[in-house]
This record gives C-alpha cells, sequence and structure tokens, in this order.
C-alpha cells in the first residue's frame, strides 16, 4: 500500500530532494498546497513531479525552480463546515454548507513562455 | 473573418472587465472554417481576456424569465493572451428539439411555436457534454464566460458584467444599449426564472413561473446591485414581453415574475397568475417594491404607449446612460 500513496509531507520533501539531486545550487518554491493540512498525494504521479522537478532543474538556464498546484477542473466544489465552539472548545453546534468556487486556469501562469510541455492526461483518461 | 468586439476597459465608468468579441455563424461559414477554430483564432487577436460568443441570428433563444428572441448563441468560448484552454475554453449551446410536449412542458415556448414555428432553439449546454460540474461557464485564464454566455469576469481582478441576452442582441443588430449598474430591480429579477431542459443557467427544469431560484427573501436585491451591466433599451424588452403576453404567456404562470414582466403586464392590464407567485419570490418583489398591491393595479396602457413610455414604465439598470450600441461594438476582421 506504500506504493498507492505519498504522504503530503513526503510528496513535499520529494521535490526538495530533486532540485538537491540537480546540478549547481538552485532553490525551490512550492504553492497551491497552503491549505492542505493531511493529504494521500498520488505515488505514481509524484514519481512523475519529482522527475519533472530535476528535469527543470538540470536546465542550465534555470536557477530557481517554482511548483505550483492548481485545480485541475477550474471549478471547485467544497464543503464548508461552520462550527460553534463553547467556551471549553467543545463543538457544539455544525451547519454543513456548500459552495462552489471558480478559478483562473493555467493560461494565467504561463507569464508569456512559449516552451510547454502539456504531460497531462485528458480528462477522464487518468 | 469579420466580428465585433467591445473592448476591456471602461464605459462611462463602468469596467468592463474582459472584451467581448461576438461573431456571426455566416461569417464563420463564409470563412469555411469550423466555429471552434473561429474562436480560437479570434483569441489570438486578443492579448488580454476576451469572452468570445458565436450567434446564429436565425435560430431563437429565452430570456431567464421566458421571453423568447431571435438570435442565440450557439457556441461561447473563452480567451486570455491568445490562448483558449482545449478542455474547458469552448463549450456548445444545445439545440432543443421541438414537440408538442415540450411546448406542454415549458409553456413559455408557446412563443415558440407561434412566432418562430421552425426556426432553431438554443439556450444552454448539454450538462452531459461539459466537463465543469455546475456552472454553464468556459474558463480560459482569468476569463470566466458564464451563465451560457451572459456573465463574464476576470477570475484574478474578481470584476465581473452582467451581459443579458437581449443586450448582445441589440449589439449584433445595431440596436440601443444601456450601460449602468445592474441595481436591485435586475438583481431580484434573474431569479425569476422559467423551468428549461438545457436551461441558461440551469441545466434541468428547476424553478418554474413564480418561483425564485435565488430564495434570498429582503437580500436578493442586492446580488448583482454594484456590478455593470449592459442591456438591451427598455423599449425593446418591453416588446418582446408584449409579445410574449399576446402569445398567451401569463406572468408567474407562463413566464416568470420578473420586475420587467410584471411591469408590462400591470401597464396592459393584463392578467397575472397572483396565485402561483410563490411567498419566497412575493418576499424578493415586496423588498423592491413591487408588491401584490402595486401589481393589481391595471394602468390599462396601448401596447405603443406602453414601447414610447418604456423608460418611465419598466425597471432597469441604475444610474445607466443609452448608446447606440455602434457606438460602444467596434467592427474588426481576423
Amino acid at each position: 500500500m506504500r506504493l498507492m500513496h505519498t504522504k503530503l509531507p513526503e510528496f513535499i520533501q520529494k521535490m526538495y530532494n530533486a532540485v538537491g539531486r540537480a546540478k549547481g545550487d538552485k532553490t525551490l518554491q512550492i504553492s497551491g498546497l497552503e491549505s492542505l493540512h493531511s493529504a494521500k498525494m498520488q505515488s505514481l504521479r509524484t514519481g512523475r513531479i519529482e522527475n519533472a522537478v530535476e528535469e527543470i532543474a538540470n536546465d542550465e538556464n534555470v536557477a530557481n525552480v517554482e511548483l505550483k498546484v492548481l485545480p485541475r477542473i477550474p471549478e471547485t466544489m467544497h464543503t464548508v463546515l461552520v462550527k460553534g465552539k463553547d467556551a471549553d472548545g467543545k463543538t457544539t453546534k455544525i451547519i454543513l454548507e456548500v459552495i462552489n468556487i471558480i478559478h483562473p486556469t493555467e493560461e494565467t501562469e504561463f507569464d508569456g513562455c512559449t516552451d510547454i510541455e502539456d504531460r497531462r492526461p485528458r480528462i477522464g483518461l487518468h | 473573418m469579420k466580428y465585433k468586439v467591445i473592448p476591456e476597459g471602461k464605459i462611462d465608468g463602468k469596467i468592463i472587465p474582459v472584451s467581448v468579441a461576438f461573431i456571426d455563424k455566416k461569417d464563420i461559414e463564409a470563412e469555411g472554417i469550423s466555429e471552434d477554430d473561429a474562436i480560437i483564432k479570434t483569441a489570438k487577436e486578443f492579448d488580454g481576456p476576451v469572452a468570445i460568443n458565436v450567434f446564429d441570428m436565425d435560430a431563437v433563444t429565452t430570456t431567464s424569465d421566458g421571453i423568447v428572441a431571435e438570435g442565440a448563441i450557439v457556441r461561447m468560448g473563452a480567451g486570455d493572451r491568445g490562448h483558449v484552454n482545449k478542455e474547458f475554453g469552448i463549450l456548445p449551446m444545445a439545440e432543443i428539439e421541438y414537440s408538442e410536449e415540450r411546448i406542454k412542458n415549458e409553456p413559455h415556448l408557446k412563443q415558440w411555436k407561434k412566432y418562430y414555428p421552425g426556426r432553431k432553439l438554443y439556450r444552454g449546454p448539454d450538462p452531459s457534454k461539459k466537463l465543469i460540474p455546475v456552472h454553464n461557464v468556459v474558463i480560459t485564464g482569468r476569463t470566466a464566460n458564464n451563465n451560457s454566455a451572459t456573465e463574464m469576469m476576470n477570475i484574478v481582478t474578481m470584476d465581473e458584467l452582467i451581459f443579458p441576452i437581449l443586450g448582445q442582441l441589440q449589439c449584433i443588430t445595431h440596436g440601443d444599449v444601456l450601460v449602468g449598474l445592474t441595481g436591485e430591480d435586475i438583481s431580484v429579477g434573474i431569479g425569476m426564472t422559467v423551468a428549461e431542459e438545457f436551461g441558461r443557467v440551469f441545466p434541468h427544469p428547476q424553478f418554474p413561473a413564480g418561483s425564485t431560484a435565488h430564495n434570498s427573501g429582503d437580500k436578493a436585491k442586492t446580488l448583482k446591485k454594484h456590478i455593470p451591466c449592459i442591456v438591451c433599451d427598455k423599449k425593446i424588452i418591453a416588446a418582446l414581453t408584449i409579445k410574449a403576453i399576446e402569445a398567451g404567456c401569463i406572468p408567474a404562470r407562463d413566464i416568470g415574475c420578473s420586475p420587467v414582466v410584471l411591469s408590462v403586464a400591470r401597464a396592459l392590464g393584463a392578467p397575472i397568475a397572483f396565485e402561483r407567485i410563490t411567498y419566497e419570490a412575493q418576499a424578493e418583489l415586496d423588498s423592491i417594491g413591487c408588491t401584490r398591491e402595486w401589481m393589481q393595479v391595471k394602468l390599462g396602457l396601448s401596447k405603443d404607449e406602453i414601447i414610447a413610455r418604456a423608460d418611465d414604465l419598466i425597471p432597469g439598470a441604475v444610474g445607466a446612460k443609452k448608446f447606440k450600441a455602434d457606438e460602444i461594438v467596434f467592427e474588426r476582421e481576423v
């Protein structure tokens, strides 16, 4: 089962390790995972991303690597918990709601770059 | 290929958050390319966010409150910096098949039967053909072209434009438009829908005439209040609503109980299905002064008088300025 999923901290560590393996003294910034506290990441996909990070880091023109995680579907549906807590911190009431959030797609992050290699499978072919 | 555009920027101080381009299907056919390629080709002309709507002016469509109009959006697109997202950037609208059963289930379509027999009808997309779960939206980069291409948003600046279908049709047909803020009356009105299969906002029949999709009491009027809008001149919506009523559509039974529909019915002295206006819809209408007592007044004006006095009789955009559409829409070629 260890191969089926990767823990969130392991995912992050693997990305830093990938940059560390590359030649030179390069840095990595990760964003888009800030609101995740606990998560299981796809293991095989983690490996592919790790390879991509190392590949980019090994490019002699690259000084810094950015890894950004965006919603794959640009409208995400979320459950909202509204919790009431008493003075002792005990949860006394919860209301469940839903909210749909529309996000920009990846084009917003292209920065005018034209060398873009799309390695994602199409939706439904994961 | 010819197309028209309202460029991103400002009109009379109102923010237009993305460019809005209109392409006539006939101009695409003359070019011998697909509608998708026409959207992609047009998007390349823009260094910023752009919503791109393809029209079939021989087809018909419906407004959210069930008024049938000539000219329909058949495909919507979203572009940003020349890109169109491969998966989420383009979506076709579904052609609605005519049947007597459909007219029975969607009684506002008696207008389609009476005035536009044989014409194709489009509203929203087929939900089974879209990848985005809830909204009828296309997205590329910063651009969201939402509610079947009638609300455009720059998702980064989060500025939005309400651009109902009748306003867009005026832009294509060299008509007149109002540019203003959406205000309370339209905020309430857009919730007074009719139940439709593959509708502009809802994929399946959900909120029938007389009810409210918003169900937000006296807060519904605040929904889009401060958002810029481009809408048709009031004489246009007055004339179309009169035409709907003359086809036998009764407000709150066959067509929605929006403030515009109710104002026209009241001015004509036409019947309103009061008993079908739900408690929740009435609460929203009360909050903008469309009380039951107000609705029951019959002005008994003629059709021509209502159209001539539409600016006074019909509620709508706030702080709006009237434009010849050609003053804000530019013809271009790609």
